[in-house]
């Protein structure tokens, strides 16, 4: 009786084993033409320019032909336009990113009241999000320009100067930051309302039952319940932000001077214009290193952030 | 005019053609037609694709010609990419003036005035009839690679109108930029009497731009200034350098408002609307800019164009030739010199300039009477301004890295104009850069 207990176990454990396999195979077999896709389409291209960050690249095959080392890297390390893009990089951030996130959830906050024709408005907001970067680049480019400009003209009529937006190197910062946040400002607001919407309603009431008055529920409740949407959502906002680049090469060009040469824009130029690959894909490998770190630091904020609510 | 051409052309083609077994192979024959791809910017394209195809298949029955256009920021690396491949798409690459030695660098060019190439080409088609500075263009390193296939020049373009409203005569080639200078703060002007400014006197590239450096050096070429010295170093941070870009930011203190940001299109655009009395850019948009009235507020009569204000060793043009190029890998390279060489030959060159108005590089066709009485006086800004641009080779720098070297200086001549630093250290930035670059 125990043998055939012992040989029926085994006979189970058997099957068990097999069904396991055939369950890993039948996995497999359905994830693995998205993982050969996902290898080519993200993988390669990025493995690829590692590869040619750390060679010379003989432009008459476009092929990696001589191990460099870190020279590519040296190289970059001395070059005053790549740094100058970062610091300029790093300032639209600074600018865009707050003031986005502000506006955004402020915005939410004040129209998240039950009003007819709610659900109209919020569908507008995503006009801005659909029109393409260059086209609103252009776009803005024509209504800023001093000679030709409604904004101006406006500005004219109120007796307010005629600035000259995409000249002056400390404005032009400023008027990319304007027309990145009307553009993404918008989803900002959605994914805001969103989880305005989702709060518990429950919490508010005995909210209003204890006298709380607005700024109290505001501080006390809203924000700390809304802690890990701000903190997710900004850090999608980042990894779009730190990828600027053809809203600015539509309106500024970089310009003027190098005032709004973000990195994304010199990269290019030092690669499709000056023909510079080698050198290009060594700062684009240090452009990826450094989001992937501040990316790190954010989400252990964001984690820590929402414990401590 | 087109019974001409198209006997001329059958004479060239029956002077190629030489054996039979050659022509049924090389140019195509009835029901075995050959087939040749072009890849060229997508600003001219279209209009080649339409126009110019037909014309040349009517003294080239048998061979199909298909053009890609490709936007101008993508050109260069596409053709490169292709070109340098097993197995190039396209036959026939047409090249920016200074993207040659970049190509024949990769080795993938045919020389066109070779053994292999000279038995295609026909004896009436004067290689010397080409004025020097153009068909230099498309040579390196003593290899002819290509033929001139519109021609360009940066230009002085003049509102006639504007100058008379100012009170000032039209300005005529020997304007010196001194004249120009005194003349200008006379040409920002109220035209309308309502008290407000509306009309200023230049508009050109100022922005952060490749071209934008182009003003630059012809101001500083017009003077005696060179980018690139005998030993291959930058050559141009010096007084007559530093000199010409004082003078290129100086024309802003006389241009519209936020003209810091203009290029090619915003000056395009005050111009064309009647609101600057002149203008430094390609001559090739004087068609548009004088004649056709669905681009223009201008008329013919009101248009003038000439060569840029001389400087103190001549006046200033600067070249800007886009030329034919054949991958000497292409198994139909024959039929692709056929439309390079017609395209480029008298006859064809003529038809161009008549029905497209591109503008020519042959002595004959610039020497001839234009079909369309506007092109007249272009005739003659393009003979001086070869002159001059051969002469003070006014040109941007021929350097297999010559588009690197040129994002350097568009990067510090920029920060100059837009007052970030001085022009000294501008160029001072630009020269230790570029040396770097070209060490």
């Amino acid at each position: 009786m125990a043998v055939t207990d012992h040989s029926e176990g085994a006979r189970q454990a058997r099957t068990r084993s097999g069904r396991d396999w055939s369950d890993l195979v039948s996995r497999w077999s359905f994830m693995l033409p998205a993982a050969i896709i996902l290898a080519a389409v993200l993988a390669y291209p990025i493995l690829y320019t590692f590869q040619i960050s750390f060679a010379s690249l003989d432009l008459a095959t476009f092929t990696a032909t001589e191990w460099v080392g870190f020279e590519n890297y040296r190289e970059i390390l001395g070059d005053r336009g790549f740094w100058n893009s970062m610091k300029v990089t790093g300032i639209y951030l600074a600018w865009a990113l707050p003031i986005q996130m502000i506006l955004g959830f402020g915005i939410a906050y004040l129209i998240n009241v039950e009003w007819k024709g709610r659900s109209a408005v919020r569908a507008l907001f995503l006009i801005p999000m659909v029109v393409a970067p260059v086209v609103a680049g252009g776009i803005w480019r024509m209504m800023l320009d001093p000679l030709w400009g409604m904004v101006n003209w406006f500005l004219g009529l109120l007796g307010l100067g005629n600035p000259d937006w995409l000249g002056d190197p400390n404005l032009a910062m400023a008027t990319i930051v304007i027309i990145d946040t009307w553009r993404w400002t918008p989803f900002v607001i959605l994914i805001a309302t969103a989880a305005l919407m989702a709060l518990p309603k429950d919490v508010f009431e005995a909210a209003d039952i204890d006298g709380a008055n607005w700024w109290t529920k505001l501080w006390s409740i809203t924000i700390p319940l809304l802690v890990p949407i701000i903190a997710a959502t900004f850090v999608v906002r980042w990894l779009g932000a730190v990828k600027m680049f053809d809203i600015v090469l539509a309106s500024t060009r970089g310009g003027p001077g190098d005032a709004t040469n973000v990195v994304n824009l010199y990269i290019y130029e030092q690669a499709f214009r000056s023909l510079r690959f080698a050198e290009s894909a060594a700062m684009a490998v240090v452009v990826l290193v450094l989001t992937m770190i501040l990316t790190g630091l954010f989400l252990i904020g964001t984690r820590r952030l929402e414990r401590s609510y | 005019m087109k019974i001409t051409l198209q006997v001329s052309g059958i004479a060239i083609a029956a002077v190629m053609a030489g054996p039979a077994a050659v022509w049924a192979q090389g140019l195509g024959a009835e029901g075995s037609p050959v087939e040749i791809t072009m890849i060229a910017n997508e600003a001219f394209a279209n209009q080649w694709q339409e126009q110019m195809v037909p014309e040349f298949q009517k003294v080239y029955p048998h061979i199909n010609v298909v053009i890609d256009g490709v936007p101008y920021t993508e050109l260069l690396a596409k053709s490169m990419l292709d070109a340098t491949g097993p197995d190039p798409v396209y036959d026939i690459i047409i090249a920016d003036d200074p993207w040659t030695p970049q190509l024949a660098q990769t080795g993938v060019l045919l020389d066109l005035k070779g053994e292999q190439v000279a038995g295609w080409t026909a004896p009436e088609f004067e290689w010397d009839d080409f004025y020097a500075a153009p068909l230099a263009a498309s040579e390196w390193q003593g290899v002819q690679y290509g033929v001139p296939l519109r021609s360009n020049l940066l230009l002085m373009f003049v509102n006639k109108s504007l100058y008379e409203k100012a009170g000032l005569p039209a300005p005529t080639p020997e304007l010196t930029w001194e004249q120009f200078f005194e003349q200008a703060p006379q040409l920002v002007q109220d035209t309308n009497g309502d008290g407000k400014v509306d009309a200023w006197a230049v508009d050109t590239y100022f922005l952060r731009d490749p071209l934008t450096p182009t003003i630059w050096q012809t101001i500083m070429n017009s003077n005696g200034g060179a980018l690139l010295g005998e030993d291959g170093k930058a050559a141009f941070n010096n007084e007559t350098g530093v000199a010409a870009l004082e003078t290129h930011k100086r024309l802003l203190e006389f241009a519209p408002p936020g003209a810091v940001s203009h290029g090619f299109n915003e000056s395009l655009q005050a111009f064309r609307q009647g609101q600057v009395a002149t203008m430094f850019t390609w001559g090739s948009v004087f068609k548009g800019t004088a004649v056709d009235p669905a681009t223009t507020t201008l008329t013919p009569e009101q248009v003038g164009i000439q060569v840029m204000p001389v400087g103190s060793a001549s006046a200033g043009a600067h070249r800007g030739i886009w030329s034919g190029v054949i991958n000497n890998k292409s198994e139909n390279a024959e039929a692709a010199w056929a439309l390079l060489q017609w395209l480029s030959s008298k006859e064809g060159e003529a038809w161009q300039s008549n029905t497209l108005g591109v503008f020519p590089a042959r002595r004959s066709t610039l020497d001839s009477t234009p079909e369309s009485e506007w092109m007249a006086p272009v005739f003659e800004a393009l003979k001086q301004g070869y002159e001059v641009a051969e002469q003070g080779q006014m040109w941007r720098p021929r350097t297999p890295k010559s588009d690197a070297v040129q994002q350097v200086l568009a990067d510090e001549v920029s920060r100059a104009l837009s007052g970030q630093i001085a022009a000294q250290e501008a160029l001072d930035t630009a020269a230790s850069r570029i040396d770097r670059l070209l060490d």
